[in-house]
């Protein structure tokens, strides 16, 4: 049981890199602009706010819970963040501010939802409304605008002519593998997502974890919230609009069960280049917007469709 | 188990075929002809759709090959961003765009000019400030006389009122270039009504299912407010939808901005008072003109502005519109 279990899970990789690769390939025989170096590390930056996004919401989701707050999370993170920038506060230390704001909303979301017994749906339905709305108030609705070139380095900085955005979004993807995979954390995440009951009478301390997950995932958001200020060169109020709905794609995209307890790290990075290769390409070769959203979607549900076909054949 | 892969992977890779397959014809035969791209907000708001055509006749018209792209959602302005690398990749000879954000345009901006390619801005603003401080360049500015067109609303209201009323505001998303040019125009003219009292100013961020319960809020704590001037049309629209479900339809002096088509209809039918139009469609064209000379090495204007006039229902019927110009 144990090794058709791991055929399934390496077999949905295979699916979801194969999408990808094949995607690759037609978009290369479609356009001369989209393999070039400066395309892909261009598709690969654009893709790192979602995708490091989605390492948080991969976790909430195998927990079989869901965060939709990380857009606003983003949002508020920002306008902290910029604030503190411009009240001339030490860079590392505005950085940490942005962060722990983050990860402080999204404790909050682990603390409503173990604590406080709401659905994951409805308490981080709340905090996206309450963190949209205490970034409007925090800055009476307008951008804060204009960094120093040290901050904005985060996002312009190149390290062997790699975009740093990408670098950060490298070492995400391997702490986060390394915390499903190889930490206590990590197996309880599963353990939860399995079945609470179980983690529970095994003696998981399954409310602290819970509440722990979430909070990463408002850590990684602020982490997003940092990349996307430095790169407007702005924190807006309004930033990270339908964020959730990008990331959570991505990790279903990736392979990811909405029901818990399943899901990889890796899949999650897949899924969120498949939904950044398909709007660059889509770009590239001049198709209408509506379109790209049309696919998007398509995609989305083809992913799902996958998922339960091979489900199916596994039962 | 591989089967099911397959066919799955496949069906994705097909679906993406079938949407550009059409596309790679015309790419090829278009190879020599320069490429113009034309990045909006929004393509799913009326006045943008205007500017759509606007661009295609001209550009059907002078040979030039136009891109038209924007981002899902119109205050998304990373997205925007993302468009416009996109485009830089894809070496289109110019880029027209309308920014979704004033200053976070900018790297945007700055990254077109390292790969050389002149760009083109419309409809908003873009910071100069922020701009010269990056120290990126745009060809030209297109849009319309904003803080003009708030000043004509104002007048008409101040007018309509007979220099005495309360009036409500309706505003856009703060720190858009544009609405705050509107809002200007029209507090220096009703600044010097004293009989004139400005009794609510809150956003609906453009929006008309906002405009409708911003507007709503309004009319309960000040039921007695005479007149209503919303910075676009979508808002205004949203404001009398909400008046007549309050049985109070045509009761308000409304004056919104762009005359749309609904607010043309809306004029005409009287629940709507008037709007000040502005001409999208002239601005797509006078972008792709503008491209096109740029691109044959002929100076353009650095602003460009576009006229705007005041529709009420004297006019309505014999002003065309925008569509149509």
């Amino acid at each position: 049981m144990r090794l058709k279990a791991f055929t399934w899970e390496y077999g949905r990789q295979f699916g979801t890199l194969a999408g990808l690769v094949g995607l690759t390939l037609v978009l290369w025989a479609l356009t001369p602009h989209f393999m070039t170096v400066s395309n892909l590390m261009n598709v690969v930056q654009q893709t790192s706010i979602n995708a490091i996004i989605a390492v948080g919401m991969t976790l909430v989701i195998i927990t079989a819970g869901i965060d939709l707050s990380v857009g606003s999370i983003v949002a508020f993170s920002g306008v902290v963040l910029a604030s503190a920038l411009q009240a001339d506060i030490p860079l590392p230390l505005a950085l940490a501010i942005g962060l722990a704001v983050g990860a402080f909303s999204g404790w909050m979301n682990g603390l409503l939802i173990t604590y406080g017994r709401l659905p994951p749906f409805i308490s981080t339905l709340g905090m996206m409304s309450v963190a949209r709305g205490s970034a409007l108030l925090y800055t009476g609705g307008r951008p804060i605008s204009g960094f120093s070139a040290d901050f904005r380095y985060l996002a312009t900085g190149e390290i062997l002519n790699i975009p740093l955005p990408v670098i950060i979004m490298v070492i995400v993807y391997l702490l986060g593998h390394i915390v499903l995979t190889r930490t206590k954390l990590g197996r309880y995440v599963y353990a939860i997502g399995g079945n609470e009951q179980a983690a529970v009478l095994s003696g998981v301390n399954v409310k602290f974890h819970k509440a722990a997950v979430y909070a990463l995932s408002g850590l990684l958001s602020g982490l997003a919230a940092i990349i996307l200020t430095a790169r407007l060169n702005s924190a807006q109020p309004i930033a990270g609009i339908m964020y959730e709905l990008d990331a959570i794609a991505a990790t279903v995209i990736g392979g990811t069960s909405l029901m818990g307890g399943s899901g990889r790290i890796i899949g999650t990075l897949i899924g969120a280049l498949i939904m950044g290769v398909l709007r660059n390409g889509l770009n590239l070769l001049g198709i209408s917007s509506f379109i790209q959203q049309t696919v998007i979607g398509s995609v989305i549900i083809l992913a799902v469709l996958m998922d339960m076909a091979l489900k199916k054949q596994r039962t | 188990m591989k089967g099911t892969h397959q066919t799955l992977t496949f069906l994705t890779v097909a679906l993406l075929l079938l949407s550009t397959g059409c596309q790679r014809g015309k790419d090829a035969a278009a190879r020599d002809v320069p490429t113009i791209a034309l990045v909006m907000k929004t393509l799913n708001n009326p006045f943008y759709i205007d500017m759509e055509q606007g661009a295609r006749a001209a550009a059907g018209k002078l040979g030039v090959r136009l891109l038209v792209q924007a981002p899902d959602r119109e205050v998304d302005v990373e997205k925007q961003m993302q468009v416009i690398e996109n485009l830089i990749q894809r070496r289109v000879a110019a880029i027209c765009i309308t920014p979704s954000g004033s200053k976070e345009i900018v790297p945007a901006i700055i990254k077109a000019n390292r790969a050389g390619i002149p760009v083109l801005i419309l409809d908003t603003r873009v910071d100069s400030i922020a701009l010269a401080e990056a120290g990126g360049r745009v060809a030209t500015f297109i849009g319309s006389d904003n803080f003009q067109g708030g000043r004509i609303a104002g007048e008409f209201i101040v007018k309509q009122l007979a220099g005495q009323g309360k009036v409500a505001i309706l505003e856009g998303i703060p720190g858009h270039e544009t609405g705050d040019a509107r809002l200007g125009g029209f507090h220096q003219v009703v600044s010097q009504a004293p009989g004139i009292e400005i009794v609510a100013s809150q956003t609906a961020n453009w929006e008309r299912g906002q405009g409708y319960n911003v507007f709503q809020n309004i009319m309960q704590s000040h039921p007695e407010v005479q007149a209503l001037f919303a910075c676009n049309d979508l808002m205004a629209l949203g404001a009398i939808e909400a008046l007549a479900a309050a049985g109070r339809s045509g009761d308000l002096l409304v004056v919104g901005f762009d005359a749309i088509d609904d607010a043309r209809e809306a004029i005409a039918a009287g629940a709507m008072a008037g709007s000040v139009a502005q001409n999208p469609a002239e601005m797509g064209k006078l972008a792709v003109e503008f491209a096109h000379g740029l691109l044959r090495g002929e100076t353009i204007p650095e602003y460009f502005p576009v006229p705007v006039e005041l529709i009420t229902l004297q006019n309505v019927a014999a002003s065309p519109t925008a569509a149509n110009n």
